[in-house]
């Protein structure tokens, strides 16, 4: 009792009231919070940029929906003349020049003004457009699958650091040992099998042996009823193909990565030192040595995302799931280019979010880095 | 074990287990040290003196398989072989850190970036003395304190990257020192410290060795600095000592050529600029596959062929505290184990060197499980 109030007195002498303003002011002078406000407020202009690229990187191919369009009628025998295809163009503002194209179409995702007609349509300030391939409204689209994205990328992106981290730590501590080789023979297998033979694979076993293949992350009862609490061990059991598949291929890399890492620190010199202080070995290993090793993979979290995006297209497809990549895929093959520009945005945005987060993980993790970005 | 010995290093042998084979680093090492005194060992890089003094923590390279007798006299556990010790384990580890510490050579990287000062100082006296932290907090200050770190309230919770190179030895000290150690182990303290303040960190251990009556065993290759600090030397060559002596002694009466060698070679205040600073010629040979000769004799300018590079000399007492590992030697005590070799020699009866050192072929101990990495 008495040392708590030993403890409590001197606290409060470390701490002396302050004026909430100062103390506001005693908040933003903190190194680490200067950075991430710092972080905060470059978030805007690289989002501006990635806009810019996105939009002139999807007007690229030779081309626009119109032509796309005309060239089906045209093969189904319909004749179209120009003055129609003009209108059509006029009509989406496609015939303006293409600075003035994204102008527009940037100014009406950032807002659109409560007198608009899109505004009375849809009751939303954010116009992302019209998707003509699907012939929606684009955010209608990108919104149907964004949560059940987000949800499976941060399912496998958790799996991928759940099962690489432990594995890369126990190389690097038994390196050369029998554990060590059989990690790296399944990191590389992981890494060297294409997704999609890994999850035709994966699913004829699951047919052989359980007699349903599992393809698609809902069954028809979800489809019906949503999913809820009670289904949703079926929904993570339906997840667990394309966890493995998806997520296999991102281990061998951070387990590498990691246990290399690892084996660095393990000689550094501040490793020897703790030991001759008599700190016990698991604690020199996470203390010391995984807090510094994780850092370049803590800084590649954001790399991971997007490649978690681009990665699972493919498998998606081959896995019927119903998430974004194979609506992107669909959108540029019908060169829907709000759609297609919508969806590498909301991507974009995702992975600078992710990089985000790692910039502040890191600098949680390393004090260094707080100071050389703390703007003093 | 002596009873005024803290510590007795008995045929210590090291070895290195690497792809091109089996390099035995450190080959026989014997020394004691007494406690509160200072025991200098001294010798050019690569010849095993950090091995040494890490074989004594245990801390060594999973590759580097100590053999021998290392004897601690402990206060927790009494009289141990330190090597007989799981280095893993917990009785090691309660004597690293707390009766035996070690200051190392680099103070910039000795020190893990992503931790604040305090809390790696402080670290040491949570394992050892108190679980209280506010207790173990105050003790870490007062050492800090102690060690000449000025503004100790704020200097405690900065980053190593926050310190400049003196004051990380210091706080580097501070950390060795924290526990109250009765032996200190120093490798190179002063080497990356630029020269006013290595003379500053110098004076420092001096003072604090009187305060805390520790042992303190100095590795270095700098004779000045040996000078300043030491009570007794050990020159060390190719992983032997081939010299040990008071140091008063050895500057005045080197005997070993090895030796003389190395204090000629230390630039003298007042010598002319046409004269050329001594060295010794040749390089130390790798540790690997040695013959039976004397490591010196390549680089030895009194060696006597066909002696020298048949037979390695023992180490011999030549006066009271003074010890010569050399065939070439007046004295009578070399010179006995001279004629002894030369007649085994000439009957053609000797087959191994006199000190008994199998060399590469000796059977190593099959490496232990609890071996430090």
């Amino acid at each position: 009792m008495e040392e708590s109030a030993y403890k409590s007195e001197s606290m409060h002498e470390n701490a002396p009231k302050k004026p909430p303003l100062e103390a506001l002011v005693d908040f933003f002078k903190k190194d680490l919070v200067q950075y991430i406000v710092k972080r905060l407020l470059m978030f805007i202009p690289t989002l501006l940029l990635i806009s810019i690229l996105v939009f002139f990187v999807i007007q690229l191919p030779p081309g626009d929906y119109v032509s796309a369009h005309i060239a089906a009628l045209a093969s189904e025998g319909e004749i179209v003349d120009a003055d129609y295809a003009a209108s059509l163009r006029a009509d989406y503002g496609l015939d303006l020049p293409v600075h003035e194209q994204y102008i527009k179409w940037i100014k009406d995702i950032i807002w659109t003004p409560t007198d608009s007609t899109y505004y009375r349509l849809y009751g939303s300030h954010h116009n992302w457009k019209y998707s003509f391939a699907y012939g929606r409204d684009v955010w209608d689209v990108v919104n149907d699958r964004l949560g059940l994205t987000i949800l499976v990328t941060a399912i496998i992106m958790i799996f991928q650091y759940a099962v690489s981290l432990p594995i890369a730590v126990y190389a690097s501590t038994h390196q050369y040992s029998v554990g060590d080789y059989i990690s790296s023979i399944i990191g590389f297998l992981g890494a060297a099998i294409p997704n999609f033979i890994l999850a035709i694979v994966l699913m004829y076993l699951s047919y052989k042996w359980t007699g349903n293949a599992n393809v698609g992350l809902f069954s028809q009862e979800m489809l019906q009823n949503g999913v809820h609490l009670y289904n949703f061990g079926e929904f993570l059991k339906r997840m667990i193909i394309p966890i493995i598949v998806i997520g296999t291929s991102g281990t061998c890399g951070i387990i590498r990565s990691v246990r290399a890492q690892m084996l660095d620190e393990v000689a550094r010199q501040y490793t020897l030192t703790a030991r001759a202080k008599g700190v016990p070995e698991r604690t020199i290993i996470m203390k010391y040595c995984f807090r510094a090793a994780i850092n370049p993979t803590v800084s590649g979290l954001g790399g991971v995302l997007s490649s978690l995006f681009s990665g699972s297209t493919v498998t998606a497809m081959v896995l019927n799931m119903q998430i974004q990549g194979p609506v992107l895929f669909k959108a540029l093959q019908a060169q829907d280019m709000y759609l297609a520009g919508a969806i590498v945005m909301v991507q974009a945005v995702l992975v600078v979010i992710g990089i985000l987060f790692s910039d502040i993980a890191l600098a949680f993790l390393d004090p260094r880095i707080r100071y050389s970005g703390g703007g003093r | 074990m002596n009873k005024e010995n803290i510590l007795e290093v008995k045929d210590l042998h090291v070895d290195i287990h690497m792809t091109e084979g089996l390099l035995t680093a450190v080959r026989g090492v014997n020394f004691e040290m007494k406690r509160g005194e200072t025991l200098g060992l001294v010798g050019e890089s690569g010849c095993g003196k950090s091995l040494t003094c890490k074989a004594i923590l245990g801390i060594n390279d999973r590759k580097c398989v100590p053999s021998g007798q290392i004897l601690f006299d402990s206060e927790g556990l009494g009289k141990v072989d330190l090597l007989s010790l799981d280095q893993k384990g917990k009785e090691i580890r309660s004597i690293r850190g707390k009766e035996i510490s070690m200051i190392f050579q680099e103070p910039m990287v000795a020190f893990s970036p992503m931790y604040t000062i305090g809390n790696q100082i402080n670290e040491a006296t949570k394992l050892h003395i108190t679980k209280d932290k506010q207790k173990s907090k105050e003790i870490s200050m007062d050492v800090m304190r102690k060690v000449g770190i000025a503004n100790v309230e704020k200097r405690y919770n900065q980053y190593p990257h926050e310190f400049s190179g003196g004051m990380l030895q210091r706080a580097l000290i501070a950390m060795a020192l924290v526990c109250n150690p009765k032996m200190l182990i120093a490798d190179e303290p002063t080497t990356a410290l630029d020269v006013t303040i290595q003379a500053q960190i110098l004076e420092l251990m001096k003072e604090l060795q009187k305060d805390f009556n520790m042992a303190i065993l100095f590795i270095t290759h700098d004779l000045g600095v040996v000078a300043k600090m030491c009570d007794r030397v050990a020159v060390m060559y190719l992983g032997k000592i081939v010299e040990s002596a008071a140091a008063s002694e050895i500057y005045a009466n080197p005997q070993h050529p090895y030796t003389r060698g190395l204090i000629g070679s230390v630039h003298k205040i007042g010598s002319k600029k046409e004269d050329r600073l001594f060295s010794i010629e040749g390089t130390v040979p790798l540790a690997m596959n040695l013959p039976k000769a004397c490591g010196f004799y390549d680089r030895c300018d009194v060696r006597i062929e066909g002696l020298c590079d048949k037979a390695e000399p023992e180490l011999t007492e030549i006066a009271p505290g003074h010890k010569i590992a050399c065939f070439n030697c007046p004295h009578e005590a070399c010179r006995a184990q001279r004629e002894k070799v030369e007649e085994a020699l000439a009957k053609g009866a000797l087959t191994q060197s006199p000190s008994e050192d199998p060399g590469p072929a000796k059977a190593v101990p099959k490496k232990k499980k609890g071996g430090a990495q």
